[in-house]
């Protein structure tokens, strides 16, 4: 059949075979003889039989040129399902062969192109510059505005709580979180090392204690895997206990307040800023060989006078430390007060139940002798003078020329004694609890001597008197009181919060005291605010025995047994609103301490801002 | 070990080395340098013998290493360091210790003889060697201040002031080895602290503790100035055993609110005083009136003029010398602090033919040999007395004598730096 079809050429060309529907033919030969169509005999019934019987009907295809069937090779067949498939016709044909690569990321020593980098790669673009400033007329001129934020007016959103009660809101704020469980530690391990299991006796105790004194609530127990741990059978016990905690237990937020421990104190002046004030020992006073009770400096400042116990008074030049003079008077000295009128030249010596006068000749002639003449005023025939529990007597002989003039006999010891500021009046102390003869106030110019105190007030430890005006400050155990020696009462009480006082010093100015306790305590009053001490200073380890004021400089000083001297500056001002300022500024060492006692005795220089002190280990020193 | 340029130059002939820059280490010290000098003047001159020298960095003694001393004084280590040399001052030398009675509180020498006051109420004249000459007793008080007027051939005139508020002036012949009292100046109403006579030897000016300043005159006469008696007497008569006839001042400077603690002359015509009341001040003889008042803060306790560089050295109680100007207007300016006592500084003392340097003794026993140039160190300590220092003097032979309470006195040779003269 092959041969035939391959025989019959069509010359119509590539035309639609449609046209040739209607005709008998379907071309034309080589020849130009009509090509007839083959006689199409065959039904559906043929064409289904043939399907069924040909088992070459599948590659049997019409050929629509010459109307005749043909069946396609194997060949044939192979390509259709090539094609079909998308893959090449040719079978032969590899489509992966192993591409040659031309252009890779490495740099290579012969690039495929060496051309050189554009010019316009690395200038700025003309035309985008064209454009933005273009953008940026545009925006200046308005004509481009930016993007509208959209306004939220409209109420998109909205306080979910705004009408919520405010008391709720302030629980919210006020939320307190629960206090967490602590973390489990070892003991609730399944597999705990083994110091955390119980031994036997720790069970036994366990198992007797009351469930609420138990340290730990479970015993712990080891499991070899966690496999084995069985189900917790008392979870929804301990849940629901621990909802109960929460729920009943009130919490509380605690308000904690930050305060800055160096705000709390008050804001003092720097010691620098306060000088002068003495610092260092200067001038060490030997001579005494027991220890110095008391000392006093001459209103001149030229000379101190000391009493000791080795029953001497010394005279020492303090620029020099030189003892110039040593009266021997007899007795331990328990109190030395030179006279503060500076045209007198006047000691007064307290020792046993004698008061000495002493006029120790070391000033100008003139006042030696308005000193004598003073002494040597004419005595008064008193007649109670017998009656008087004081006798006055002058000394004569060995002690005349040592220079003791006046020789005042008490009945009791005498413990201190204290000049009035015009140097004519003399009080001095006898310590004692049943009597009401306990202070004294001689007047050396008529030679008198008067008790100013009816009554027994307590025991009196030290007097002193107002240096301008004509009050007497009388120091007894725990009160200082304040008279009035014109109109003869008594105008105050201080309570000194102390136990016992040692001292007492007045200052310059009269309004001011400071008191020294055996109790380590220095309290300081101001009589114009309160008849309780303004201030308190704790800053002795020891007794306190002495304090004194300076009369110019605003210093004050303390002495203790604990060996030192303190310093503090002390200013007062006029204005009465504005509370004296009281800053400690130095603590002078150097006495040594001697049978427990340390300073005795402390007093400043008149002009210069200089301290002695005179201690239990027989000297005085010089602090400047 | 960085290197300096340095160059080396010095005001004494005997010592010039080559006006060129060495490059020194930085931290050479002084006896680095030294060493170097030496080796330079070796180098010039074979028969050099070493020497010792000091170095001075723009006006300041070097002390430590170079390095450390210009990064202290701020001085640039860039350019060449002008090092100027001097020759080292040596030690003063002890010599003689003059053993007293009691404290000695003042002392005066000259070139042949030495007075000391002392507190046992004498004052004594010894000879240079330190032998006892003569014993001054007269003051019924302690002798707190003593002064050379004059000396006319053997007769000298001296001056002591006593705690018993009275001047005497003594007449004393070296040869017969006689002394008799002169005058008994009268006036002060205190003790009499210091006392200082003028460069004339005509007048003498004394300080007390009265607050006063009082000029007399140092002529001895025969004639007793009139006292005006007190006008109520002592009922007993006091016993007017005198020693000399009675004088008065000429002249009575007050101002000072304080003692006044040490006086001297500045020249014939100004006399120069310090005083408790933490004030120096300036007087004019002639008129009786104050020129300046140089205010401090502490209590002064002496003072001393240097006629050779103007300037007056103080002693306080704050263990400090300054240095103050006289001339200065605005008042209290203090040039320099001189800092390394321990306690008050009680007796300061110029040399007398050196600019820069000065004595000072204090109350920690020690007598300081002082060179301006080193402010922070002294350049000596003579640590001899065993108790406080009350009194030092220098005298143009270069001895320098120190008494304290130890009750010795103290000499000490000084070999006078004949090159410093110009340094």
């Amino acid at each position: 059949v092959s041969d035939c079809v391959s025989d019959i050429r069509n010359t119509v060309g590539n035309v639609p075979m449609e046209w040739y529907r209607d005709f008998p033919h379907i071309g034309y030969n080589l020849d130009g003889k009509k090509i007839y169509k083959p006689i199409r005999n065959k039904d559906e019934l043929d064409d289904f039989l043939d399907k069924m019987d040909n088992p070459d009907y599948w590659r049997t295809v019409p050929d629509k040129q010459t109307g005749s069937d043909v069946v396609l090779s194997d060949e044939q067949v192979q390509l259709v399902n090539r094609l079909q498939r998308g893959q090449f016709g040719d079978a032969n044909f590899n489509e992966y062969e192993p591409q040659v690569e031309f252009f890779s990321r490495d740099v290579m020593l012969h690039p495929v192109t060496n051309r050189p980098a554009d010019k316009r790669s690395f200038i700025p673009s003309l035309i985008e510059k064209e454009k933005v400033s273009k953008l940026v007329h545009a925006i200046k001129m308005g004509w481009i505005k930016p993007r509208r934020v959209e306004d939220d007016s409209r109420g998109r959103y909205y306080d979910l709580w705004a009408n919520e009660d405010s008391s709720i809101l302030a629980r919210h704020k006020m939320h307190l979180p629960a206090p967490k469980i602590p973390l489990p530690g070892h003991q609730e391990s399944y597999n705990p090392p083994p110091e955390y299991l119980f031994t036997d006796e720790e069970r036994a105790l366990w198992e007797q204690q009351d469930p609420c004194d138990r340290k730990l609530p479970f015993v712990p127990r080891k499991f070899s895997s966690l496999r084995q741990v069985p189900a917790f059978s008392r979870f929804i016990h301990e849940r629901f206990e621990r909802c109960l905690d929460l729920y009943l237990c009130p919490r509380q937020r605690k308000m904690r307040v930050n305060v800055n421990p160096e705000d709390l104190i008050p804001k003092l002046p720097k010691p620098k800023d306060l000088q002068p004030f003495p610092t260092t020992q200067s001038l060490v006073y030997r001579g005494h060989s027991g220890l110095v009770r008391s000392i006093s400096v001459s209103p001149s400042g030229q000379w101190l006078a000391s009493g000791s116990d080795d029953g001497s008074v010394r005279f020492w030049e303090v620029c020099s430390s030189r003892c110039l003079k040593t009266v021997q008077v007899g007795g331990a000295v328990k109190s030395v007060a030179w006279n503060p009128n500076p045209s007198v030249c006047l000691l007064a010596v307290a020792l046993d139940s004698v008061v000495l006068i002493l006029s120790p000749s070391l000033a100008d002639r003139q006042v030696v002798l308005s000193s004598e003449r003073l002494l040597s005023a004419p005595q008064e025939a008193d007649a109670n003078e017998g009656a008087g529990p004081v006798t006055w007597s002058e000394t004569e002989g060995e002690e005349l020329n040592h220079g003791i003039r006046l020789k005042i006999q008490h009945p009791k010891a005498v413990q201190q004694v204290s000049w009035h500021a015009k140097g004519d009046y003399v009080a001095s102390v006898m310590p004692d609890h049943s009597s009401n003869l306990q202070v004294l106030i001689h007047q050396l110019s008529r030679r008198r001597s008067q008790n100013p105190f009816r009554k027994n007030k307590g025991l009196v430890q030290c007097v002193s008197f107002h240096p301008v005006r004509p009050y007497f400050f009388v120091g007894t155990q725990r009160s200082v009181r304040i008279y009035n020696l014109v109109k003869q009462e008594m105008t105050k009480k201080l309570q000194a919060n102390s136990k016992w006082i040692s001292s007492m010093a007045v200052h310059p100015g009269g309004d001011h005291v400071i008191c020294g306790s055996y109790d380590c305590r220095l309290s300081w009053f101001d009589l114009d605010l309160s008849t309780k001490p303004y201030k308190m200073l704790r800053h002795h380890k020891k007794a306190v025995r002495g304090v004194a004021y300076h009369r110019l400089y605003p210093l004050f000083a303390s002495a203790s047994d604990d060996g030192t001297v303190i310093v503090c500056h002390g200013t007062v001002y006029n204005d009465l609103l504005q509370n004296p300022l009281i800053v400690p500024v130095k603590v002078l060492r150097g006495h040594e301490i001697t049978h427990d006692l340390g300073v005795l005795d402390v007093t400043f220089h008149p002009t210069q801002p200089w301290v002695f002190s005179s201690g239990a280990d027989a000297t005085i020193r010089l602090f400047t | 070990m960085s290197q300096l340029q340095a160059r080396f130059f010095t005001e004494d002939k005997r010592y010039i080395v080559d006006d060129v820059p060495f490059s020194i280490p930085a931290g050479s010290e002084v006896q680095d340098l030294s060493n170097v000098i030496n080796k330079l003047l070796e180098a010039n001159n074979a028969s050099h013998s070493k020497v010792e020298f000091d170095f001075l960095v723009r006006g300041q003694f070097l002390r430590t290493s170079l390095s450390i001393h210009m990064d202290t004084e701020g001085i640039s280590t860039e350019e060449v360091v002008e090092l100027e040399y001097v020759e080292r001052i040596t030690a003063p030398e002890p010599e003689e210790c003059m053993m007293h009675d009691d404290w000695i509180s003042s002392v005066d020498a000259d070139a042949e003889w030495i007075l000391t006051g002392s507190y046992d109420k004498t004052a004594r004249i010894w000879s240079v060697e330190g032998k006892a000459v003569m014993t001054v007793a007269g003051h019924t008080d302690v002798v707190k201040d003593v002064a050379w007027v004059k000396r006319d051939g053997l007769t000298s005139l001296l001056l002591t002031a006593s705690l018993d508020q009275t001047l005497l002036l003594w007449e004393w012949n070296s040869e017969r080895n006689k002394l008799k009292a002169r005058h008994c100046c009268r006036g002060h109403t205190g003790s009499v602290d210091a006392v200082a006579t003028d460069p004339t030897g005509s007048k003498f000016c004394s300080g007390s503790w009265d607050k006063m300043l009082k000029i007399w005159s140092a002529v001895p006469t025969d004639e007793a100035d009139e006292v005006e008696e007190p006008a109520d007497r002592p009922r007993k008569k006091q016993k007017t055993q005198q020693l000399g006839l009675t004088r008065t001042p000429l002249m009575t400077l007050s101002g000072h609110n304080e003692a006044v603690s040490s006086v001297l002359w500045c020249d014939s015509e100004e006399v120069c005083s310090a005083s408790w009341d933490h004030t120096i001040r300036v007087w004019d003889v002639e008129t009786g009136g104050m020129k300046t008042a140089l205010t401090g803060s502490k209590v002064f306790n002496c003072i001393s003029y240097s006629p050779l560089c103007r300037r007056l050295a103080s002693g306080s109680t704050d263990r400090h010398i300054r240095l103050w100007d006289p001339r200065t207007k605005d008042g209290s300016l203090v040039l320099l602090s001189l800092t390394s006592h321990t306690g008050w500084v009680t007796a300061v003392k110029w040399a007398p033919s050196h600019e820069h340097q000065l004595v000072s003794g204090s109350l920690d026993n020690l007598v300081k040999l002082w060179d301006t140039r080193s402010c922070k160190a002294p350049l000596y300590d003579l640590a001899a007395h065993e108790d406080k220092v009350f009194c030092v003097d220098w005298t143009e032979s270069g001895l320098m004598l120190s008494g304290g309470a130890d009750n010795k006195l103290y000499s000490y040779r000084y070999s006078a730096c004949q090159t410093d003269a110009g340094a």
